[in-house]
């Protein structure tokens, strides 16, 4: 098993010029599977024979909630090597992750509270999908301000990575907990995972809206990452010549 | 310095600052307050509630009180020290907080007798309320201590450790209300106390070296 590349990949020049000719593929194919899946889903697909068409917006739902779960695990992940192998990619992939996982997270809450209104009849129940989004956000939220309140760079990085770290071990028991203190006060409450099995049509294009959900978020971090590095690295020699090199000198 | 010598000078530290202690007990009980104030005052509401309002409380007077468990070391350079003194950091982490736990935690279960009367908490969940504070405070005390390493170096942080940490006490605060509605309706509670001890457990493992990480970093 060679793992050369994996270490090369810690070098933020070495990541610069290898994500560089990715971003753009990327954003064209999520921005494609995202327009084919949502015209699909929200236009062609049969509407659900209980909910109607109220229940299109799963289409926005799922997908935005998986990211957001994606998200903050990748942040884990990242904090978890960053604070074992010292790699420099990490605390800017972590820098770059945040705005977004919280975005996401963000988007989930509120499309779900539009879905929960004509379903359930409320916007708001504490749920423990619910919850735990909101905690997600939270999360988020508050790696996004330590990050912002901590001027030195290193110092930074380090409390990202910690923080990451923590919020990973502890994104499960929170979960489970929620899950937990949700089925011991009221019983059956609604989840998505009981509704019936969806048809194939109905599937199909949830399935594209995710996958191109996916790859144009991994498409922005790449750029949120390049620019990162860019700033970070502006006193080397490279970053220089790559600045004139795409201002045409 | 031996670890004896670090664990009887923080001792020593939180025994001259007797008003920092007594600041947090009355913090705890102006939020406890809060509650029959601002709610409802009647024993048919506060009864069932009694132990979440008395959970929350005691997170939130926690959170302020280790909040800046590292600002002076920090300011005077004897955070420094600890990590150039040779001796294991995440020990004398554990340590910290161990002088630290017995100094708040303890004044807290003293009112809760005080308290517990004034929120009519029910005489049979009385025990089983201070069985959770005494196994679900560590956990707390262990997460926390973790952003206040992180934020040492900034003047203004209580605000950012409240955000930070809050989210992560959210099992905590569940499993230990469950715990105190549990007794206080006759069901079996023990496996909720396991649960709060299991966690308190895992921080131990984990923390300790979290917060030595963090202290490295805020001081170079």
């Amino acid at each position: 098993m060679c793992w050369v590349w994996f270490h090369k990949l810690g070098s933020p020049k070495y990541f610069y010029f290898w994500s560089k000719p990715l971003a753009l593929p990327l954003f064209c194919l999520g921005c494609f599977c995202l327009a084919v899946g949502l015209v699909w889903g929200l236009a062609f697909a049969p509407a659900d024979y209980q909910q109607g068409n109220s229940f299109r917006i799963i289409y926005i739902h799922v997908p935005v909630a998986m990211l957001a779960q994606s998200c903050y695990f990748a942040l884990g992940v990242a904090g978890f090597v960053y604070l074992v192998w010292q790699m420099k990619i990490a605390p800017i992939f972590i820098q770059s992750m945040a705005p977004i996982g919280a975005v996401m997270a963000l988007i989930a809450l509120v499309s779900g509270a539009i879905w929960g209104k004509p379903t359930w009849g409320t916007w708001w129940i504490w749920d423990a999908r619910l919850t735990s989004v909101l905690v997600l956000f939270l999360l988020y939220m508050g790696i996004i301000a330590l990050q912002n309140a901590l001027d030195d760079v290193v110092l930074a990085n380090k409390a990202t990575a910690v923080v990451s770290v923590v919020g990973l071990i502890n994104l499960p028991i929170i979960k489970y907990s929620v899950v937990w203190w949700n089925t011991l006060h009221q019983g059956a409450t609604f989840t998505l995972m009981e509704k019936p099995a969806m048809p194939a049509a109905m599937w199909i294009p949830l399935l594209i809206c995710v996958v191109g959900l996916y790859c144009f978020v991994a498409s922005l971090v790449l750029w949120r990452m390049q620019s990162e590095i860019m700033q970070r690295e502006h006193r080397s020699s490279w970053v220089k010549q790559e600045v004139m090199y795409n201002n045409g000198f | 310095m031996t670890y004896t010598s670090f664990l009887k000078s923080e001792l020593l530290v939180l025994w001259r600052r007797k008003q920092d202690v007594v600041n947090a007990v009355l913090f705890f009980i102006l939020v406890v307050a809060l509650f029959p104030i601002g709610v409802n005052s009647s024993p048919e509401f506060l009864s069932p509630a009694s132990g979440g309002i008395i959970w929350c409380a005691a997170v939130l007077a926690i959170l302020m009180a280790i909040e800046g468990a590292f600002k002076e070391d920090y300011l005077d350079g004897s955070l420094e020290q600890l990590v150039v003194s040779g001796l294991s950091l995440p020990l004398l982490m554990l340590l910290k907080v161990a002088a630290l736990w017995a100094s708040v935690v303890i004044p807290l279960l003293l009112v809760m007798p005080l308290l517990s009367e004034m929120l009519s908490l029910p005489s049979g969940a009385f025990w089983v309320l201070i069985m959770t504070l005494l196994v679900g405070t560590p956990c707390l005390f262990f997460i926390g201590i973790i952003g206040s390493a992180l934020t040492a170096s900034l003047k203004q942080s209580a605000m950012l450790v409240m955000l930070l940490i809050l989210p992560f006490y959210f099992p905590i605060i569940i499993f230990a209300t469950s715990a105190v509605q549990a007794a206080q309706v006759g069901l079996p509670y023990s496996g909720l106390l396991a649960m709060l001890l299991a966690m308190s457990l895992l921080s131990l493992v984990v923390s300790p070296f979290m917060t030595a990480i963090a202290i490295k970093a805020s001081v170079n």
